[in-house]
């Protein structure tokens, strides 16, 4: 039991980074904290299911064309609302939060709940690891947030726009003396950020189904990947994963399931009691935030 | 002995930069006052001034910092910054031009107080500044620098934020240079340095002039360091215009004497 616990809290630490890191590139880039993440999340699994099994379009082309499409929202979003609004942190709060509301309430109010919306797993198998069952879908989702962070890093370092985005997470007004536009790099950074709610979507769903409610919890848990890790930290990001998901996993095995959501609102109250900024707050680990 | 040219006798060439009775508010302060001054290509012109004279607020009118100021400032609803008179690059008016326009036209500021990327390397910085460059030029101009200011070729996988004040100074003007810019603002570039490393700094200034031909706008406090090398320069009082003339000129006027050559 303790391998599987083991296991099974290594594949939910890569769940939680991959639900995370949009929301953290976004807020590391441009300091939007985009509370329409879960909703977004939640449109493109929908926008997919729709694709597939309304309009018959095969699987990956119906993956294809809603994650640009959450992209183009989450643009969309920055240009007509959160442009007018820049600066202020409380507004952009509220703006976004409204936003994630409209998009999941409509949902609700569409009737798109239940157990048949959800989306095909990849590869439909499980293996043995010992004496535990993994099923593909987890292992992929695992392979998906290595492959994620090691290129958002190299996107962060090596190309035009990569570079871009740190030179206007680190000081705006000198990026823009060099012509990065910062405006534009904001709304990219939203967009970007959508869009990696829209991948995390498109393989954690399968594992679940798509549902309104599911969209408030992903924006809860990013939320508390990112307070823990600290704002915008990537290295934060993955080490606040694997503290919740271990911290889950073991509590679901050896006290009760009743007590996992309980077990990282602790954590946030523990870390912000004692480091408000973050495990990995900008104060420390500077170099680690994209 | 003021260098501005009336409307009556055209001027030899055309400048390269042309500021015409710019007059910059924020909210009901004046901060620059009817200021017209212009560079012609190849010259190295200095705007010497004490604090709050203005010469920071010039530079953000120049390089355009100061419209994307205005736009956010009227996002926030908060402090208004108008400004009259206007910019003229090459014949072309850029008065209104958002910062990343009149960087593709090649003005490059280089603000004060050195400030470079403080997370990154030294290598890092210069390749963001290479936003709108091509790769292969950006790691030409790279090279250059490091030509130029051989200490930094030493310190390249430093953080930025790591160095002393003269090699972020440095760092701050290799970062302009690969931006790659006709006319090259630089804000108090001598600020807080020693003077082995002010005279660094300005032996770099004329290098950039004589060997590549650019043209350099710089500001000052202290005139006794830029004076024996700018070709012409612009007193600058309370954001007004005090005095003009060349460098030999100005070295020559009491009053500068008096007012600047403190340190
Ligand atoms: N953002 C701003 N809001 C309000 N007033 C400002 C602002 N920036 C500058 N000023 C005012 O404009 C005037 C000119 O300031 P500026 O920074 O251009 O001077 P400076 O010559 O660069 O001074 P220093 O040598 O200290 O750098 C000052 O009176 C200053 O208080
Ligand atoms: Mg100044």
């Amino acid at each position: 039991m303790f391998l599987g616990t083991i296991i099974y809290g290594l594949l939910n630490s890569a769940v939680l980074a991959v639900m995370a890191i949009g929301f953290n590139l976004t807020f590391g880039i441009s300091g939007v904290a985009n509370f329409a993440y879960g909703a977004m999340y939640i449109f493109s699994a929908y926008l997919s299911w729709t694709l597939f099994n309304l309009l018959e379009l095969p699987y990956w082309l119906a993956v294809c064309a809603s994650i640009p499409t959450t992209m183009a929202l989450g643009a969309l979003m920055y240009r007509f609302v959160l442009l007018r609004v820049r600066g202020q942190a409380l507004s952009e709060v509220i703006a976004t939060f409204g936003i994630g509301l409209a998009i999941l309430e409509l949902f609700n109010y569409l009737g798109f709940v239940g157990f048949e919306y959800t989306l095909p797993v990849l590869i439909d198998d499980s293996i043995m690891i010992g004496d535990t069952m993994v099923d593909w879908q987890r292992i992929l989702v695992t392979g998906v947030a290595g492959l994620l962070v090691a290129g958002l890093w190299a996107f962060t370092h090596y190309t035009r726009m990569g570079l871009a985005f740190r030179g206007i997470a680190q000081d705006e007004r000198t990026a823009l003396t060099l012509g990065i536009e910062s405006d534009r790099i904001a709304m990219l950074s939203v967009s970007l950020g959508c869009g990696l709610a829209a991948l995390a979507a498109t393989v954690i769903i399968p594992l679940g189904s798509i549902s309104p409610s599911e969209g408030y919890e992903v924006l809860i848990k990013a939320l508390a990947v990112c307070i823990i890790g600290g704002l915008g930290s990537t290295g934060g990001v993955i080490v606040a994963s694997f503290l919740i998901g271990f911290a889950e996993r073991f509590t679901d095995t050896y006290i009760s399931s009743h007590w996992t959501m309980i077990v990282s609102l602790a954590a946030i109250l523990l870390v912000l009691g004692f480091k408000p900024s973050g495990l990995f707050g900008r104060q420390k680990e500077l170099e680690e935030r994209i | 002995m003021n260098t501005t040219n009336s409307s009556a006798e055209p001027a030899p060439a055309r400048p390269l930069l042309e500021v015409r009775e710019l007059m910059v508010f924020f909210e009901n302060a004046l901060a620059i006052n009817g200021l017209s001054l212009e560079v012609y290509a190849g010259e190295i012109v200095g705007v010497i001034g004490s604090n709050s004279a203005g010469k920071t607020t010039l530079m953000n009118a120049l390089s355009g910092l100061i419209i994307d100021m205005r736009t956010k400032e009227k996002r926030r609803g908060g402090e208004r910054i108008t400004l009259y008179g206007s910019v003229i690059l090459n014949g072309e008016e850029i008065t209104e031009s958002p910062p990343s326009e009149r960087v593709k036209k090649g003005i490059v500021l280089s603000r004060e107080r050195h400030p470079v990327f403080s997370e990154s390397s030294v290598l890092e910085n210069l390749r963001i500044a290479g936003y709108l460059r091509p790769r292969a030029e950006v790691r030409d101009t790279i090279a250059y620098v490091f030509e130029l200011f051989p200490h930094l070729a030493r310190l390249k996988a430093r953080r930025a934020g790591f160095m002393s004040g003269g090699e972020q100074q440095m760092l701050a003007i290799g970062m302009a240079l690969v931006a790659q810019p006709k006319l090259l603002l630089l804000d108090e570039p001598l600020l807080g340095l020693s003077p082995l490393m002010q005279q660094a700094v300005m032996e770099a200034i004329v290098n950039l002039k004589q060997h590549y031909g650019i043209t350099v706008l710089l500001s000052e406090q202290f005139a006794r360091p830029v004076l024996p090398v700018i070709d012409r320069g612009y007193v600058v009082e309370n954001g007004m215009l005090a005095l003009a003339g060349t460098g030999a000129q100005l070295m020559e006027n009491p009053e500068i004497k008096s007012a600047y050559f403190g340190i």
